[in-house]
């Protein structure tokens, strides 16, 4: 395996990374590499494979073969080089719940070997960045749901890692919290750490550099957020009615609407048609003619929601040992 | 080392914030120890006796008063005949019944031996040995008592060529079972809450998702394994004192030997048993499969296989076997000579070699066996 002259610069370099679990293949062939310094985003439905791989990553799964190099060490064969460079938050609470906040950090700082001396200003800094100052006596057992994940980031990175591996960060924290965490990832970021991240929530993969796409165990879209909302074929239109339900129908029955999402009490609707107003026209027409009082029907932004719901269909989900006709993994 | 000691620190933290852990390590010893010392008695005292007087002499009269001046019999009963025996046994009056033959006094005036015959209930085996011990004991001394006597009165020294067959009990010479049993249950319990302690250890690492960030620290699995092992020893150590203490102060056991080499054997012993409990959780897949692994092999073979109640020289070999293969038979050798005997090191150094390497070889394979990546 000869390496690329650039792997200097390569945070992530995954080469055909695969995880068997008895009859199911986790992970698939997964071949990916992440610059340095980025925040990637991994989505995809549940049960694509999204942990295994990154469990894969963190030096806790073993792989059924293949590798992959962290700053160009293999986690196979040289995990104990990769281990001192990373953090790894899983999707459960992984700390411990008797122990406090504080002893929960320092116990991560003595074995993950942080200078003694710098010790205690780390977890202090790491506390007021978190916002847990106040509560550094309290067991982490009764922290709220969004402050236990912010400690479980504060001890993931009392080792100061170039790069983070999150297993879904938020899942189960309220909205305010989740703006909270991701404030802070960008602060990383800053610092030139570089996060994989994975999600199930497409306003958090909106924020990462770039984002892919797996299912059923592969990568089947890599691009930036913007690329991929560059790909939905036609735009999508947003319609507020008095009753959404009965819109529906109506709107079906156009040729060039696409397909129509449910938003909070909104339609969006994928149509594909021309930027000059004139679809919209024959909405409103068509759905006031029906009886329905329009509030509005305007053109909006694409969102990777509506990426993902019209994209996914439309890339054939490769079969298993079908190579040729695999999936469109842009670089 | 920094990061056993951070281990050890973190454990520690996990005992003492744990109520539960806490009563199981620290009250139930003691109820245990309670609970056994008093409950598994094997001394027999005042055995129900009937006495079947066939000869009516003065010396059958004496031997039914020696019988009745020691401890060991009670005589509740005079029976007429031999055919009352076999009632006596159906309807549980008495557990024993001592025959005295027509003759017997004539016997021993003569200098022959009496004979006596001593029926024994044997539905309980325990009792029926120690009381056929017991009186075969007795008509000896007694015996004895007779030819002494008549020797007395011929003018003969019997000191000088007479015969005697003497047993002496050493090392506890009341039979005491509490001698017998506390430095045996010092073994039983320590391994009880030892092995059960460490079962849990990992596996509940696993079920809390800690492991993985373990797995994620530069640290050796052997680290590991010793940081999780100290303060067990710690909590152990003083398990060792406190039963030790008790078993001294209220149940009057002797200790006879050195307490540094039994405070060195205890340290080898626990860390035994913290390694059989590893070798549990590396590969136990929860809690529960854990926990009943741990009773399958700390406290059977402690009770069982140990030497601890029965003679290990009494059970079939295949067992013996499987003997050698639990720390609890070697450590049972070395609490009672310990403290029985008073033997040193030359006398326990086969078993202290055989915990020793016992402990490393526990060590290094729950850390071979727990896998660090799933």
């Amino acid at each position: 395996m000869t390496e690329a002259p650039h792997t200097g610069e390569l945070a992530l370099d995954i080469r055909g990374l695969t995880r068997r679990f008895r009859e199911v293949t986790a992970v698939d062939d997964v071949t990916l590499t992440i610059p340095r310094g980025e925040v990637f985003g991994l989505v995809g439905p549940d049960g694509a494979g999204k942990s295994s791989l990154i469990r894969m990553l963190a030096t806790v799964l073993a792989p059924t073969s293949g590798d992959a190099l962290v700053f160009g060490r293999s986690v196979v064969k040289e995990a104990h080089a990769v281990k001192p460079r990373i953090g790894y938050m899983s999707q459960a609470f992984s700390l411990y719940g008797d122990l406090t906040v504080r002893e929960n950090l320092d116990f991560f700082a003595e074995l993950r070997g942080v200078p003694r001396r710098e010790m205690a200003a780390r977890a202090e800094r790491l506390l007021e960045f978190s916002g847990l100052t106040e509560f550094q006596k309290r067991q982490a057992q009764f922290l709220s749901g969004g402050m236990k994940q912010k400690l479980a980031l504060a001890a993931t990175l009392i080792s100061e890692p170039d790069m983070l591996f999150l297993d879904e960060p938020t899942t189960g924290v309220d909205p305010v919290s989740r703006r909270e965490f991701w404030r802070i990832i960008a602060g990383l970021h800053r610092q030139g750490i570089t996060v994989f991240v994975a999600t199930p929530y497409m306003d958090e993969a909106d924020r990462c550099n770039e984002i892919a796409f797996m299912a059923q165990g592969r990568i089947i879209l890599r691009d930036t957020p913007t690329g991929m909302k560059k790909r939905v074929p036609g735009r999508v239109v947003e319609i507020a009615v008095s009753d959404y339900r009965a819109a529906m129908p109506v709107l079906k029955r156009l040729s060039y609407v696409r397909s129509i999402e449910v938003s909070g009490e909104m339609l969006r609707t994928l149509v594909d048609c021309e930027d000059d107003g004139a679809c919209e026209g024959e909405m409103r027409a068509l759905l006031s003619s029906s009886g329905l009082v329009v509030e509005h029907v305007r053109p909006t932004a694409t969102d990777l929601e509506m990426a993902f719901a019209t994209l996914i269909p439309s890339v054939d989900l490769p079969e298993r040992d079908d190579r040729a006709a695999g999936p469109e993994v842009p670089e | 080392m920094r990061r056993i000691l951070a281990i050890a620190r973190k454990e520690f933290l996990h005992i003492i914030r744990d109520k539960r852990t806490l009563i199981a390590v620290l009250a139930m010893p003691l109820l245990q120890l309670f609970l056994f010392a008093y409950a598994v008695s094997f001394d027999v005292k005042d055995i129900p006796t009937a006495v079947l007087d066939q000869d009516h002499s003065v010396a059958s009269r004496q031997y039914v008063n020696t019988l009745q001046q020691s401890n060991y019999f009670k005589i509740t009963q005079n029976l007429g005949a031999m055919s009352q025996v076999d009632g006596v046994f159906s309807r549980s009056e008495d557990v024993a019944v001592v025959v005295l033959p027509p003759g017997f006094g004539d016997a021993i005036t003569a200098g022959r031996p009496g004979p006596v015959q001593v029926l024994i209930d044997g539905a309980e085996p325990n009792s029926a040995q120690l009381g056929q011990a017991y009186a075969t004991g007795l008509s000896r001394v007694y015996g004895f008592k007779v030819a002494t006597d008549q020797a007395d009165a011929k003018g003969v020294n019997l000191a000088g060529g007479g015969l005697s067959a003497l047993t002496r009990v050493w090392y506890n010479p009341e039979g005491s079972s509490s001698a017998f049993l506390v430095p045996g249950l010092i073994v039983l319990l320590l391994t009880i809450t030892t092995v059960q302690q460490t079962a849990n250890t990992l596996v509940r690492e696993k079920e809390q998702g800690t492991y993985e960030q373990l797995v994620v620290s530069p640290i050796k699995r052997i680290e590991l394994m010793v940081g999780k092992v100290l303060p067990w020893a710690g909590i152990a150590a003083l398990q060792v004192v406190v039963i030790s203490g008790i078993g001294l102060v209220v149940f009057q056991v002797p200790f006879r030997g050195s307490v540094v080499l039994f405070a060195l054997s205890s340290v080898l012993f626990v860390l035994c048993a913290l390694g059989l409990g590893l070798v549990v959780s590396a590969r136990a897949s929860s809690i529960e499969t854990a926990n009943q692994l741990a009773m399958m092999i700390s406290f059977l073979p402690a009770f069982m296989l140990s030497g601890f109640v029965f003679p290990l020289t009494s059970i079939p070999p295949v067992l013996q076997f499987v003997s050698y293969l639990f720390p609890a038979r070697y450590f049972v050798v070395i609490t009672r000579t310990i403290f029985l005997k008073g033997g040193g090191f030359d006398v326990l150094w086969p078993q202290i070699a055989a915990l020793a390497v016992y402990a490393v070889v526990m060590l290094v394979l729950s850390s071979l066996l727990y896998r660090e990546r799933a």
